[in-house]
């Protein structure tokens, strides 16, 4: 079989469970949680891949794999079927040696996959994860990383001093070349926070991947083994700054949060935007939304196929949900096939995929400006019976 | 069953609508063509072989379609074709849909010999179930079905073929005709068997006779030389043949009961991605009975329309029994009533439309108002 070489080809780790969300990854992967009203978050990687001009990408799934393949499929939405490019999902196998079996991290993944990426010959090979919403031009970042004659190039971006000590902290020269990798220190020496997008020289990294893979002390994981180990063994490694939106969502806040910014005249993250950067996702045969007269939208996302007969303020709307008549949905994130019935009232929450909540049932509640607020959750298919409460931050 | 499609694109006309596009790449229910209908009614019945026929206009059509992706129709084997006038044995345009199917014969050549074949033209549309009525046109034993529906034919409307049915006898057809109500209206849907509809053409065409209502149907049963079994469609068909019927049938739309007919009827109905966001209900809106498809940004009043992908309403502009396409942005403060807005309209501030029921304002594409 003939495989064209790429210059660049992408590797997306996509097999975490992300179990900080709770119930909305009980049944689910993290990656193909739904986000925005019409999108789930491997969109975001997928579709930059493609702005990017990157059109062979590798994905690698482990936990819950099922609706994640079902989603990804053939790579058609993103146009990844085409005869040079690919979509390929990569689940962990068997092999001769016994040097397979569960990936054992994220390096361990890319290890285990290493025949599928010489396929290509690529020069660079980008690795991504499946827990970001963002814009990037993965293009320009490989320039960068050519221009400089980098081993290893990593994405950065500033954040505040206080919250340093949550990521891995990239020390750098003033030619924004990295001196020292240091995992969630506690006193951090800067504010260059690892956003877990590499560019690698794929010579360098097969190598690294091996002599770590024969190492048995290694958690053959990105941050605390390559990293550290290119770093020591003298690679020039770069830091390149990003200042676009960037979201982790792995957490039940900053999903809700990351929704929330998509809203607004001039919102955090605009979707919108610029049209070479457009996110795709895969799309269900819905109708355009009906929206009753009975029916008060306010700074509000409705995507296709919803009917909208309540009132819905500050909250996104996802594909095919029904808003009954005198329901209340406020600061809400709304998944897709949901079904609030007559009466309801939904606050500071997130329902989960084609979860119900029954007439007159109050879920969530609302807070003061100064509050923290606590989320309320329903996990994909709960039901919330007629006139019972979930309170606030409450899980079902 | 071995089943072929054929859809025929119609190139009435329903002024500036289809002045650079056919019937068939007509926007319609806020994001789909016209033609979504029937290659969807097609595709979910199995139907893998689709030619489309067409006689002018097809770039915007082609464009829409494309591979045929979106149906399930791009295949190597069988799929989707256009029947152009250059793609088939003519340079010339034909004179009918007879004359047409005489042209692509090697497109109904093409499989098997004991085919069927389903026509469906693209100005009447419908959620319809194709499965039942092949089973019913085998069943019947008869040359050709038309698929008919009750309720169209008042005595005013010209029907192109109506049919008298008395005790389940087909007892008069009419074409081109304004007939009463106790007539079916045709709903341009024919079932007929391939090697018996390919003998019928060559020998009309030999005559000289194109037309399929007039001379195949219609002529054929006179003579007693064609028998005729009629399904009546219980659900809903919109018959798009006037701007005034085009204008009518989008607003029903906003009717739950006919929606659901024409969107989940019996399956759901296709169309060409456009991977746009989420529509933005802006803090200043107030939308009432309204279809509202993707990518929209309201910030105004809008009142029982239809609004395609991607349209904009400023603040204070109110809107009302419009139908809106694509890409048309209505500025600040306008005042809109019973008007079309073909696509990538400009309306700016302050403008005022006011057309009728019967004769809605049409814009055309692309203008500034």
């Amino acid at each position: 079989m003939y495989f064209q070489k790429k210059r660049v080809i992408a590797m997306l780790l996509a097999g975490g469970q992300g179990s900080r969300l709770k119930v909305l990854t009980e049944k689910t992967a993290k990656p193909a949680v739904p986000f925005g009203g019409k999108y789930r978050i491997i969109d975001f990687p997928l579709s930059n891949c493609v702005n990017s001009g990157i059109d062979t990408v590798g994905i690698l799934t482990q936990y819950q794999p099922l609706e994640l393949n079902e989603y990804i499929g053939n790579g058609q939405p993103w146009g990844l079927n085409k005869t040079h490019s690919c979509a390929q999902v990569l689940p962990p196998y068997e092999r001769h040696d016994k040097k397979s079996g569960w990936y054992k991290g994220t390096a361990n993944a890319i290890y285990q996959n290493i025949d599928f990426v010489d396929r290509f010959d690529p020069d660079y090979v980008v690795i991504l994860s499946g827990d970001h919403i963002y814009k990037m031009d993965y293009a320009a970042m490989v320039e960068y990383h050519e221009k400089h004659q980098a081993s290893c190039t990593i994405a950065v971006r500033n954040v505040p001093l206080e919250e340093a000590s949550r990521f891995g902290i990239l020390n750098t020269n003033p030619d924004n070349s990295i001196y020292e990798f240091e995992e969630k220190p506690p006193v951090p020496k800067s504010t260059n926070a690892s956003m877990g997008i590499y560019c690698f020289n794929w010579k360098v990294l097969r190598d690294a991947l091996v002599a770590d893979e024969e190492d048995p002390n290694s958690s053959n994981d990105f941050g605390k083994n390559i990293i550290p180990k290119l770093l020591n063994e003298g690679h020039k490694m770069m830091a390149y700054p990003f200042d676009g939106y960037w979201k982790d969502v792995g957490t039940i806040d900053s999903l809700w949060e990351a929704n929330m910014e998509l809203l607004g005249k001039e919102p955090a993250f605009d979707l919108r935007g610029d049209e070479r950067a457009k996110i795709y996702a895969r799309n269900s045969a819905l109708p355009s939304s009906y929206i009753d007269e009975k029916a008060k939208i306010v700074n509000a996302f409705v995507a296709e196929g919803s009917e909208v007969y309540g009132t819905v303020k500050h909250s996104i709307i996802s594909i095919g949900c029904t808003v009954g008549e005198g329901s209340l949905v406020e600061d809400s994130v709304v998944m897709p096939g949901v079904e609030i019935e007559a009466g309801a009232i939904v606050r500071n929450a997130i329902l989960g995929e084609n979860s119900k909540v029954c007439k007159n049932a109050v879920v969530g509640g609302a807070f003061g400006p100064d509050e923290k607020k606590s989320i309320s959750v329903t996990s994909k298919g709960a039901v919330v019976e007629a006139n019972t409460v979930l309170r606030p931050g409450d899980m079902l | 069953m071995n089943v072929m499609g054929i859809i025929f694109t119609n190139d009435a006309s329903l002024g500036e609508l289809t002045n650079k596009r056919t019937m068939a790449s007509l926007p319609f229910g806020g994001r789909y063509r016209q033609v979504d209908f029937a290659l969807s009614n097609l595709s979910c019945a199995g139907v893998r072989h689709v030619g489309i026929i067409s006689r002018h206009n097809y770039q915007s059509l082609m464009n829409h379609i494309g591979d045929g992706e979106e149906w399930g129709l791009e295949l190597e084997e069988g799929g989707l074709e256009f029947l152009t006038p250059y793609a088939m044995s003519s340079t010339h345009t034909y004179r009918g849909k007879l004359e047409s199917l005489n042209y692509a014969m090697d497109f109904l050549e093409y499989g098997a010999e004991d085919e069927m074949v389903v026509m469906i033209d693209s100005a009447v549309l419908s959620n319809i179930d194709l499965n039942k009525v092949l089973n019913a046109h085998v069943a019947s034993g008869k040359d050709v079905t038309v698929v008919a529906k009750s309720g169209i034919c008042n005595g005013e409307k010209v029907i192109d073929l109506a049919l008298k049915v008395e005790n389940g006898e087909l007892v008069d057809m009419v074409v081109d005709y304004a007939a009463g109500e106790d007539y079916l209206a045709s709903m341009d849907i024919f079932v007929l068997n391939k090697k018996w509809l390919m003998q019928q053409v060559k020998e009309m065409i030999a005559r000289d006779k194109f037309h399929m209502d007039r001379d195949l149907v219609l002529g054929g049963w006179q003579r007693g030389k064609v028998s005729v079994n009629i399904y009546e469609h219980d659900g809903v068909a919109m018959f798009n043949e006037s701007v005034e019927e085009y204008f009518y049938n989008s607003l029903s739309l906003i009717d739950k009961d006919i929606r659901h007919d024409m969107f989940h009827g019996n399956h759901p109905v296709y169309t060409k991605v456009r991977d746009r966001v989420p529509t933005y209900y802006g803090e200043a809106c107030d939308i009432e009975d309204c279809l509202v498809a993707d990518g929209c940004m309201l910030d105004g009043k809008v009142e029982d329309s239809i609004l395609f992908r991607q349209v904009t309403v400023s603040k204070g502009a109110e809107v009302e029994n419009c139908v809106i396409m694509n890409d048309s942005v209505v500025g600040e403060g306008c005042e809109l009533k019973y008007v079309i807005l073909d696509k990538n309209v400009t309306v700016t501030p302050g403008a005022k439309l006011i057309g009728t029921k019967k004769n809605p304002i049409i814009v055309k594409r692309g203008d500034t108002v």
